[in-house]
């Protein structure tokens, strides 16, 4: 398990299996968007995703998707705000954007946002 | 290709496949006399013979009741079932004309006017796509009117849909601190609708009133002083809206701005300059292009098709990326377009018969609020041509014959005038008034902007901001 900025700087990637994510960062997740899906809810009632934290990573899963690979385009990404945990999460300067691609091999390549890649909070 | 691609390819190929069917036979004359035609529907519906059956709107208006709850009551199975909705609806329709009606004919108008509609659509967006446009400025409310009202008068030179895709993230981006749902309504009215009333090229209606016969300027010197006043009339509430929205300042400071703007993907302007090229390449409108009748497809709809695959393969990857290019918001375009066009028919053709039936009644305010109103839910296209058919009609001209038309247009401009703009700005009425109108919403939502509900969109936005200005463009203009 990494610091987030460790993974952006280091270029760490995640992986996907079908309508799964495992991210190699423990985070405060504000809002997560896949394709036009807005999602907010991350309660244990959510419809939408399901997050699971273990020691040495996060697992997300969409509930809404069989196989992300089907909803995303090679250009398209998940987009997430996120805050490292231990972090002040009421402070704007602590919150990261951060895209996902989906690479071949399982890969989930993780970035942080261009400021042309448009994720509003 | 996934499954859902496969089925949309397979549909339209099988269509076209069974209307095509006699021509391919060598018995198009034949078939052109046993089928009932859309002009023949008419005469006959005139003399009370009932040929159209009316119970055949009921799954196009299931449909657009769809298009309207699914997102709203039953989002999960309608983000996942959507294109088997559409094509299934539309595909009844279709069994109907062919088994029943034993009219290929509507059909294939429909089929080949929806592939002219996607063909343009498709090939903007893609090649748009591959444009980035950078605006490093604050957003104030005066340089968001003047951005607006540039985009409106983009949309006449590079189609809504190029002006909308090329425009709505430089929008978001440059209002980013402080954007709300009004900012994207807005331009769905100003940029994706009303904006493109003044050139054939801005929306696909006036673009067919072009391909029968309307002289290419007619439009704009017959309709540039109706076009400003709606223009103004929203600018102005939309500056009351935006200088009264005091959420402004960067979440992480304030932040320092260039005014800079910079472009990129010089490549893709080409493309859309063959693009609106290829528009006017018509058998129609240039006697030395070649119709590829029967097929429903033309020269002008294979370029553009080429144009949307090359530009997407030649594309900067990395403009792609930071566009965040993704197909799904033309395949929904392309999948709810494909269930609408063919389940329209019905609709469309009674539009026509009662058009026909009551011409005389039909005055320049009728012509404008019923290709309005319709145009708002059905395609403005069609619409479009319905009416001018009936106003032809009341003349005793044939839309078909395209001197009618020119002999039309210098003896009655009033009524042009009422179908054009009417068909133009009510397609801002709804997602579903206009293409773009559903791409514009799908690239905000991928920003993390929520957007409206489709009946939050008419109730909080159109009938209270556009119905009073319309209503005002009725009072002066036809009234």
């Amino acid at each position: 398990m990494y610091p987030i900025n460790v993974v952006l700087n280091k270029k760490l990637n995640g992986l996907h299996y079908y309508n799964r994510i495992i991210l190699p960062f423990k985070a405060h997740i504000l809002k997560v968007i896949v394709s036009s899906n807005i999602i907010t809810d991350f309660s244990p009632k959510s419809k939408k995703i399901f997050i699971r934290e273990k020691e040495e990573f996060t697992s997300v899963y969409f509930l809404d998707y069989k196989d992300l690979n089907d909803a995303l385009s090679k250009f398209d990404a998940i987009k997430m705000v996120v805050v490292e945990k231990g972090k002040d999460v009421f402070d704007f300067n602590n919150h990261i954007k951060i895209s996902l691609y989906l690479e071949p091999g399982h890969k989930v390549k993780i970035e942080e946002c261009d400021q042309d890649i448009i994720l509003l909070e | 290709m996934n499954k859902n691609s496969i089925i949309l390819a397979t549909f339209v190929l099988l269509i076209t496949f069974f209307i095509c069917d006699d021509v391919f036979a060598g018995n198009y004359d034949i078939a052109i006399e046993d089928t009932v035609t859309n002009a023949q529907d008419i005469e006959l519906a005139g003399k009370g013979d009932s040929l159209i059956d009316y119970l055949m709107v009921i799954p196009f208006a299931i449909l657009l009741l769809m298009i309207a709850t699914g997102p709203i009551f039953y989002p999960h199975f309608w983000e996942n079932h959507y294109p088997k909705v559409a094509v299934g609806i539309g595909s009844a329709v279709a069994i109907y004309y062919l088994a029943v009606l034993n009219d290929h004919h509507s059909l294939l108008d429909s089929l080949a006017e929806y592939l002219s509609f996607i063909a343009l659509l498709g090939s903007l967006f893609v090649a748009s796509g591959g444009i980035l446009l950078r605006v490093d400025k604050k957003a104030t409310p005066l340089v968001n009117v003047l951005f607006l009202l540039f985009g409106a008068v983009m949309a006449n030179v590079i189609g809504t849909t190029g002006a909308s895709m090329l425009l709505i993230r430089p929008f978001i981006i440059m209002n980013k601190d402080r954007i709300r749902a009004y900012h994207i309504i807005f331009f769905i009215f100003l940029v994706s609708n009303i904006g493109g009333a003044l050139t054939p090229i801005g929306d696909p209606p006036l673009f067919l009133g072009f391909l029968r016969g309307v002289p290419f300027f007619w439009v704009i010197e017959n309709v540039w002083f109706i076009w400003i006043l709606p223009i103004i009339i929203i600018l102005v509430i939309f500056y009351i809206f935006d200088y009264t929205n005091k959420s402004g300042g960067s979440l992480k400071g304030d932040k320092e701005y260039s005014g800079m703007i910079k472009f990129e993907g010089y490549r893709n302007v080409f493309y859309l300059c063959i693009i609106i090229i290829a528009v006017f390449l018509d058998p129609a409108v240039i006697s030395w292009v070649p119709s590829l009748h029967p097929l429903p497809i033309g020269i002008r709809e294979i370029i553009m098709f080429s144009v949307m695959i090359i530009s997407y393969k030649r594309a900067d990857q990395s403009i792609l990326r930071l566009n965040e290019f993704d197909f799904e918001p033309i395949k929904e375009v392309a999948y709810l377009f494909i269930g609408l066009f063919i389940a329209m028919i019905p609709a469309l053709q009674v539009i026509a018969s009662q058009a026909q039936i009551h011409a005389d009644k039909l005055n320049a305010g009728v012509f404008y609020w019923a290709t309005g109103s319709l145009s708002g839910f059905l395609d403005n296209a069609p619409t479009y041509l319905n009416f001018l058919s009936a106003a032809l009609g009341k003349e005793g001209l044939d839309i078909n014959n395209t001197a009618d038309v020119r002999h039309f247009v210098s003896i009655d401009v009033i009524y042009l005038r009422a179908i054009s703009v009417a068909a133009v700005f009510f397609g801002a009425m709804t997602y579903i008034g206009n293409g773009p109108n559903f791409m514009v919403k799908s690239i905000c939502e991928r920003a993390g902007i929520k957007m409206p509900s489709f009946f939050t969109y008419i109730v909080k936005y159109s009938v209270p901001i556009l119905i009073p200005v319309f209503i005002l463009v009725w009072a002066i203009y036809f009234r």
